[in-house]
């Protein structure tokens, strides 16, 4: 029997959003706050195994960004539980680890921050810059650059230690043809070195070529959860 | 929408799973700090040295600043409106009071930001968000080390020569570091949440520098024991009046060196278990 590496049960996660907050003198008077209980998940139960590629898929606002981020343990949970086997790696859309600093820069402070030495990140940091492509841009401060650059810049950079648990929440769509094929390549190789990934995409071209499961989340709920073709088929036609 | 069985359940067992968002125990912890040190050192230098790379005269600046800062100093209290305060050599007093003061204010203000600056950072890789506060800490013990030696020579100037006492200067620069992480540490765990506090800071400390004694001496004005024991229950002015001890000689209590080592070893303990216990919420919505 394959191992865990994420285990989710029952995971529940709401979002306590403030309308109209009270001034002060409100809420000296007793006013209170109006706030609302949003439920972006409401209770998913699914195992993920160890070298497994899951995709996720879901209209906007299922709860598939909430879901992630609560398995990175960014966003606390409201009930139930998640379990990893270590602490994942999440690829989101807005990555822009420090603006104000160029490509290299960024390529450096990633590698050093995530535990390589002064020497290691010297060696690796050519490898990481070859597979941005993005050439002479890495010279310019990271707040000059596409949402598509900036997303390879920090595919690069947060893959290069190879995490074992990789949590992508449409990291690749803003990427070009050439980056997609090259990112989806890399996720074989993670794949094969028995990592795992957790894949968020709208793109179902792109979860047929990289999943071999699919879990389709609608309103905080798992509709389907089976292998890619046949949860596909179901989606589409729904 | 009735929610489908989930998907055939693996092996059971949870052995080697852990609740996602907790943080790692404490020693494999600091062995992750101390895999990151090359972070924690080099980039605050890259920042400094890039720091004045858009002005004419660069890295002069670190030395010029503090420079500047004595000449000021020398031109109010020296030649414009010579008052001592009932201290001698008023001028070394209120170097060493000044530049000591305003390099706690200077590591705690910036390791309050550390975090809420770096969320960048911080949702993107994985890292054990105590380097931020580290390396923030860092740069600013490196920018003091051309103030320090800006006070030792007002103090040569003033004729006092370097005594063995110097010898105790990296000593106590370690203690006082470590006092103003360990209060940035807790001002970085609130600043996450309620970016007030940030606004609040410079208020905080423009308070303490005033009942510090940093401008004037609190020996001089208070003989009972009682506000003696009060002032030692101020960091500021425990650290202020040890660095004028240790450059100048000015008389310090036995009982002030004993608060010193108190406040930085409380407040770096407790500060980092506080900054720690929230590890995996930065970034998050709060």
């Amino acid at each position: 029997m394959s191992k865990v590496a994420i285990r989710c049960t029952d995971a529940r996660v709401s979002y306590t959003v403030r309308t109209h907050r009270p001034l002060i003198r409100g809420a000296l008077r007793g006013q209170r706050p109006d706030a609302r209980v949003i439920e972006a998940v409401r209770g998913v139960t699914f195992d993920v195994a160890v070298g497994e590629s899951v995709g996720v898929i879901g209209p906007n606002g299922s709860g598939k960004t909430s879901l992630l981020q609560a398995t990175t343990g960014l966003l606390p949970l409201a009930g139930g539980q998640v379990l990893v086997r270590s602490t994942p790696a999440f690829l989101g859309v807005q990555a822009v680890l420090r603006p104000h600093l160029t490509g290299w820069r960024n390529i450096r402070l990633g590698l050093l921050a995530q535990g390589l030495n002064a020497a290691e990140a010297r060696g690796q940091a050519d490898g990481v810059a070859e597979f941005t492509g993005l050439g002479d841009f890495l010279d310019l401060r990271m707040e000059t650059y596409s949402s598509g650059m900036r997303a390879r810049l920090h595919f690069a950079v947060a893959t290069a230690l190879a995490p074992k648990i990789l949590l992508i929440d449409e990291a690749l769509a803003v990427g070009d043809r050439e980056f997609r094929n090259k990112s989806a390549a890399r996720l074989d190789d993670h794949r094969a070195a028995a990592g795992t990934v957790l894949l968020v995409s709208h793109n179902l071209a792109e979860i047929r070529r990289s999943c071999s499961r699919v879990i389709w989340l609608q309103e905080g709920l798992v509709v389907a959860d089976g292998p890619t073709p046949d949860v596909l088929a179901a989606y589409e036609a729904s | 929408m009735e929610p489908t069985p989930a998907h055939p359940p693996l092996d059971s067992a949870t052995d080697g799973l852990a609740p996602a968002g907790q943080s790692l125990p404490l020693g494999i912890y600091l062995r992750e700090l101390w895999l990151r040190r090359d972070f924690v050192i080099r980039v605050p230098m890259e920042d400094l040295l890039a720091q004045n790379a858009h002005t004419f005269l660069g890295g002069i600046w670190l030395v010029l600043n503090p420079l500047l800062q004595v000449g000021v100093y020398f031109l109010v209290f020296g030649v414009i409106m010579p008052i001592d305060r009932g201290v001698d050599q008023y001028l070394v007093f209120l170097t060493i009071g000044v530049f000591v003061f305003f390099y706690s204010q200077r590591v705690v203000s910036e390791v309050a930001r550390s975090v809420v600056v770096n969320l960048g950072l911080i949702r993107a890789l994985r890292f054990p968000r105590a380097v931020l506060p580290l390396s923030a800490t860092v740069g600013q013990a490196m920018a003091f080390l051309p103030a320090l030696a800006v006070m030792a020579v007002v103090v040569v100037a003033h004729g006092t020569w370097p005594h063995p006492r110097w010898l105790l200067i990296p000593g106590l620069l370690v203690l006082q570091t470590a006092f103003s992480l360990g209060a940035g540490f807790v001002a970085a765990r609130y600043n996450h949440t309620y970016r007030d506090l940030e606004n609040l800071l410079p208020f905080v400390f423009r308070l303490a520098f005033y009942v510090s004694g940093v401008l004037y001496s609190v020996d001089h004005y208070i003989d009972s024991t009682l506000g003696r024991a009060v002032f030692l229950a101020n960091p500021f002015y425990c650290f202020v009046t040890v660095w004028r001890w240790v450059m100048a000689g000015t008389p310090a209590a036995g009982e002030v060196w004993v608060a010193t080592g108190i406040w930085s070893t409380v407040t770096l303990v407790v500060g980092f278990a506080l900054f720690r216990a929230r590890e995996t919420t930065y970034g998050g919505t709060g």
